[in-house]
Parts: structure tokens; sequence; C-alpha cells
């Protein structure tokens, strides 16, 4: 496998640069996930590891040598379409061989006549059709072998595009938002196949999705990208606990991270501009500072229990929890209060019998509170200060 | 009768009113005299009393299978149309091929490569004259210029056939071109660039992603392309009026040949039904081609 390095690399479409100066490693057998919203330049990204697209600067090191003029056939990757892209007059037999086909054609084959018999007999060759057999039992295709693209499901489909990828044994493998187009339920199938099938193959693994849910779910390491830049490198988890920046805090979590403006004074904080809190735990030296904290990490208490006053203003119940958005009662027109962004996200387990409108309280525990620069959105590490 | 069941067969008759006008466009302009001149082909009638043909059955027939100039212009006729198809779909597909990539001036080409469809049929046949012509033809003062003399273009009975072809493949050629070029332009892209990862040459990229996908555009143009080559007049009548000793005399030529200088009409009827036979026989190997296609498409 080799170890792929990026050394400042860049990528522009005419003015537009839609990844700036990019640098990571990726390791041997790990599962990465790129992440990130839709255009911040992950699946560009994927394409330049898999030289579908040209790198504008910087290098591309596949295992310390430069690669970015190689041809996608000498990186010995696999790539996962989005749109599956298989090819919809071949049977899905004729997919999964596709790749050792063409690793067995000679340029000979091209002449007519001998290129029809010469496909042919390297359909029937004993190790390519041993080896196509072999990868439709694992991804349990066999009984739609000799069918086409057009006659199988979504979630058929992608396997086949699994397929086909794995049957040449790549070194590595490249996945651009290989579910998105699935329903509900069967992304939540796929999923745990294709994390199923890493550890089986324990390979490397570059999957780009916009879903949190996948990077968390799947992702041996995250690198979450905006804008074309990385915002954050690491392990879900933390990721989750300890993110870089607000954009992490926000973009990581459903609901994400409560963050709430924060004026910090030495008896205590305001927060929201108005509400007073009694806090005697670590806080920033700094005046002004962006108070996070996680939705579970908040405790939602009778009124005048709690450090923060507030209202239920939305209730989603999901069965097993409920997560309520609260609006911390300030001084402000109620009109102003309906807005998602100004909302406190409270998540408790099971069921609570509360009501839109009630008065309730809000409380938490100082050491689960993380804080941010106002301005730039970075993360303040209060050893440092 | 309730107003809402008055409605309800107001709407089930909507669909009708639509495809009237073209139905009866069909009938007065195309089903009506193709029926007449199916008729007439049994009869014997002229042009000089046309209402009074008599029946004679398959009289007509008969004497066009007798008569040896009808197989030289039926050899004229397919000969004209499967080279026209050859030729015309091959240089049509090669030319979008072409610019189906991007490349500085691309524009100025497609519009010089569509210049030949732009022009119409009698002035192309009056620019190929011109360069046919014996004495001042671009074509021979070339061929001069190199050395090999001067050459019958159009009164030669091995090139005359050649000749009006060339002329043909440079009109219906850029129709091709554009058919095909829409095609290539709708292959999904992430199809090609799999074929890439999988290690495919451009080559077998184009066997195995391109010309499955531009194939039902190829067929349907070479499609129309013959069954334009088999009904095509004026091209022909300018360039070689039929001639020489009939090598360019197609089905068409012969029909107005027969209907306006041997004044016989009937003839030139049952002329007229062997080339919608033969139209026929094209447009119904198109379809049964197309079905077993879509049959094993969505097996």
């Amino acid at each position: 496998m080799p170890a792929l390095t990026f050394n400042n690399v860049s990528k522009s479409f005419g003015d537009n640069t839609v990844i700036k100066a990019f640098n990571a490693e990726i390791h041997d057998g790990e599962f990465l996930v790129l992440l990130g919203p839709s255009g911040c330049g992950k699946s560009t990204l994927l394409r330049m590891i898999a030289g579908l697209s040209d790198i504008t600067s910087g290098q591309l090191l596949f295992d310390k040598i430069v690669a970015n003029d190689w041809e996608p056939k000498q990186r010995g990757v696999a790539f996962v379409f989005q749109s599956y892209a298989l090819y919809p007059h071949m049977t899905v037999r004729e997919n999964i061989a596709f790749p050792l086909i063409m690793d067995a054609f000679k340029k000979w084959y091209h002449l007519p006549i001998v290129n029809i018999v010469a496909r042919h007999r390297l359909m029937r060759r004993k190790d390519i059709s041993d080896r196509t057999l072999q990868m439709a039992r694992q991804l349990e295709l066999e009984p739609l072998l000799d069918r086409r693209p057009s006659g199988l499901s979504g979630g058929q489909r992608q396997r086949v595009a699994l397929a086909r990828a794995l049957v040449r044994n790549p070194a590595l493998y490249l996945l651009d938002e290989p579910l998105s187009n699935l329903d509900a339920k069967l992304r939540t199938q796929m999923r745990s196949e294709i994390s199923a099938l890493h550890h089986k193959v324990a390979k490397t693994f570059v999957y780009v999705t916009h879903d949190q849910v996948e990077a968390m779910t799947m992702a041996n390491r995250i690198i979450i990208m905006d804008k074309g830049i990385v915002q954050q490198v690491d392990t879900p988890d933390e990721i989750y606990d300890n993110p870089a920046n607000t954009f992490v805090a926000k973009f990581i979590g459903s609901p994400p991270m409560n963050l709430i403006p924060a004026s910090i004074r030495p008896d205590g904080l305001k927060l929201a501009g108005q509400i007073a809190v009694a806090h005697d735990a670590a806080k920033p030296t700094r005046r002004e500072a962006t108070f996070g904290i996680r939705p579970e990490k908040l405790r939602l208490k009778a009124k005048g229990e709690g450090r923060l006053p507030a209202r239920v203003s939305i209730i989603e119940r999901l069965g097993a929890e409920t997560v309520i958005g609260c609006s911390l009662v300030t001084d402000r027109k109620s009109d102003d209060l309906l807005i998602e962004q100004d909302l406190v996200f409270v998540r408790v387990s099971g069921n609570p019998r509360m009501q839109i409108g009630e008065a309730c309280s809000v409380d938490y525990g100082a050491e689960d509170v993380l804080w941010f620069d106002s301005d730039s959105g970075e993360r303040i590490s209060l050893k440092s200060e | 009768m309730t107003a809402s069941k008055i409605r309800s067969g107001m709407t089930r008759l909507v669909p009708y009113a639509f495809i009237l006008p073209p139905m009866i466009y069909l009938m007065v302009f195309m089903f009506w005299p193709l029926g007449r001149q199916m008729y007439m082909s049994l009869t014997n009638t002229r042009i000089i009393n046309p209402n009074r043909g008599r029946f004679i059955g398959l009289g007509n027939y008969q004497r066009l299978f007798d008569d040896p100039a009808f197989y030289l212009s039926l050899k004229a006729t397919l000969a004209y149309a499967v080279l026209a198809v050859i030729f015309g779909v091959a240089l049509g597909t090669i030319s979008a091929l072409a610019i189906d990539r991007p490349f500085k001036g691309r524009a100025i080409v497609r519009a010089i490569l569509l210049f030949g469809w732009a022009v119409p049929n009698v002035a192309a046949s009056l620019i190929w004259l011109w360069m046919y012509n014996d004495r001042s033809g671009v074509f021979n003062r070339l061929t001069e210029a190199l050395g090999i003399g001067r050459f019958g273009w159009l009164t030669s009975i091995d090139l005359a056939l050649p000749s009006i072809l060339a002329t043909t493949v440079w009109q219906v050629a850029p129709f091709v071109m554009l058919v095909v070029l829409a095609a290539l332009q709708s292959v999904p892209h992430e199809v090609r660039e799999a074929a890439r990862i999988d290690g495919a040459d451009g080559l077998s990229t184009f066997r195995a992603v391109t010309l499955p996908h531009i194939r039902p555009a190829i067929q349907l143009a070479a499609l129309l392309v013959c069954v334009w080559s088999i009904r095509r007049f004026d091209i022909i009548y300018l360039l070689t009026g039929g001639g020489p000793v009939g090598t360019t005399s197609t089905l068409v030529v012969k029909i107005r040949q027969t209907a306006f200088e041997n004044h016989e009409l009937g003839m030139a009827s049952a002329y007229g039904a062997i080339g919608l036979v033969l139209a026929l026989a094209v447009a119904a190997i198109h379809c049964t081609v197309e079905q077993r296609r879509m049959k094993w498409m969505a097996r």
C-alpha cells in the first residue's frame, strides 16, 4: 500500500482556487474520511489522488515519489463514483471483469475482429472468471451476474461498483459519496457493509462524504474541510469532543454544538448578552469569547433550578431520546426568539413531558464547556492562556 | 346526463382532437396520394390522359422485372444508398469525435464542418458542378498540376457515381456529425473516467463506453441517410441527369424519366412502389435492430 503525502497541494479552476495548500498524510490501512459541506473541494481532492484532475501546485507523493503526472492506471487505485458509473451495456459479470480484462489487454487486440475474439477469450480465462465469481460471491451478486445495471436496484448497483473496485485488489480505494443516492435504510446497511469490507480487505480507504454520520461511524480519521481549507484532521472522537474551531463544532453533531456569545467577568459570565451566570471554573482571560457546549452535556431542569432561565421552543421526539430547543430568557423581543440559531439545544434521554412555551431552566458542568475566539472562531486553549 | 359525465366524455375526446389535424394532413397529403400511386402502378395511365388509365394488374411490374434498365437502376440506387451511408456516417462520426474535445478554434471548425449541410441542395450541386467542370473545375486543375491529366468526373462511367457520392457525403456528413455530437455530449463523464481508472486506453474506452452510448444515434443517422439517398433526386439530376449510360440513374431519376420523358405514369408509379418498398425495408430493419437492442439492454 502506498503512503500518500500531500505537500501544499492546491487546485484552481481559472481564478477560482478550490483547494488551498492542502497538507496531510494518509496512513497504510486506515479508513480516512474527507468531510465537508458541498463545494468544499473534497471530491476534487479525491479526483486528484486518482489522477482524474490535475494538481495546480504542490506535490502528491505515493510512497515518497512525486506522482502528480502519473496516469490513473499507474496509481493502482480503485474509484467508486457517486453515480456508480457502471457500464450500462455490459452485464454485471462483464462490469466486474472489465478491470481484469484491461489488465490483460494487449495493444494488438485492438485490431478488428481480433478485439471481439480476444475479449471473449479473456472473459472465459480461468483466473479472470474465477476472480470475477469470487468477488460476486463476496458481495452477494452471484444471482445477478447475467443482468444489466438497468435491471438492478440502487443497492445492487452500489455493490457491483464495489465489486468492480475490489476485483483488481488495488492498494488504495477511493469512494466519492457512494451512498448519497440510496434511501436511508439502504444507506445504513451499506455503511456497515463498507466498514466490514474495510476490515476484511485491510486496505486504505479514502471516503468522501458530506454526511457526518457516515464519517463518524466509518472513519479511523476524519479530515474536515471548508472552502478548500483543512479545518481539522483527527479521530472521530477527538473531532467531536475537541473541535478545532466553531466551524467543526457546528458541522459535527446533530443538533450541533451550542455556541453562545459570552462576556467574561471576574465573578462569572454574561451569556447571550443578558444572562449573568456564576462560573467558578477556569475561563478565558479575554473579555469576549464564544461559549460552546454539546447538547447532551446540558441538563434540562425545572424553572429556577438551573443557572440559565429558558423557555421550550421546539421539541423533537426521536423515540429513545428527545431534542429540546430552548430560547434563553433575555430582554429581547419574543419575536426574535424562534430563530433556530438563537436556540440552545438540549438532548435528553426518553420522552420527557414538556410542552412548547413551558418555562424551564438549563444548567451545565463547567468541565464540559469549550471556549472559542469570538472573532476567528478558533478554539481557545485555557492551558496556554 | 350529469355535467360531470359530459365533462369526462369531453376529456376523453381531447387527445383525439389533438391528433386530428396531423391525421387529416397525413390522409390528404400522404396516404391518399400513396394509395392513388399504388393503384396507378396497376394501370396503363399515360401523362397525356391521366384519368383514362386502364387496370392492367401486375403488367407494369412484369415489364419492370423484364427490363435490364430496371436492374441497372436498382443497382445504382442500392450502391448509391449503401455507399452514402458508409462514407457519410463514417465521416460524420469521425468529425463529431474530432470536435467533441475542446480545442482552440473549435467553434470555427464546427461552423465550417456544418457548411455542407447548411447549403441548399441545388446550390451545393451547382458548386460541385463547377468544381467538376472538365476545363475550369478545381479538381481537373489539381490533377493537371499533379501531372495525371484531366478526368471526366461526371461523364466517365467509372467516376460519375463516386463523384455524385462525394457531393452527397459532403452534404449529409455534417448532419450525421450533429446527431452523433449530441449523443457524444450525453456520454456520462464518470463512466469514461471509470474506464480510465480500470486501465482502459483511449481506444478501449471508445469501444467500451463511447460507442455503445452513441450507437443508437449512429443507427438513426444511418437510417435517415439511407432513406434520403433512396429518395434523393436533385443532386443526381443536376450533376449527371442519370447518365452516363444510366450508371447514376437511380429509381427516383428513373421515375422522372419514365413519367415525363416516356409519359408512362403507370410505369413510373411502379418504380415509385419499388422505391417505397426499399425505404420501408430499411426502416423495418432499423426498428427490428432497435427493438432487439432495447430488449437486450433490459435483460
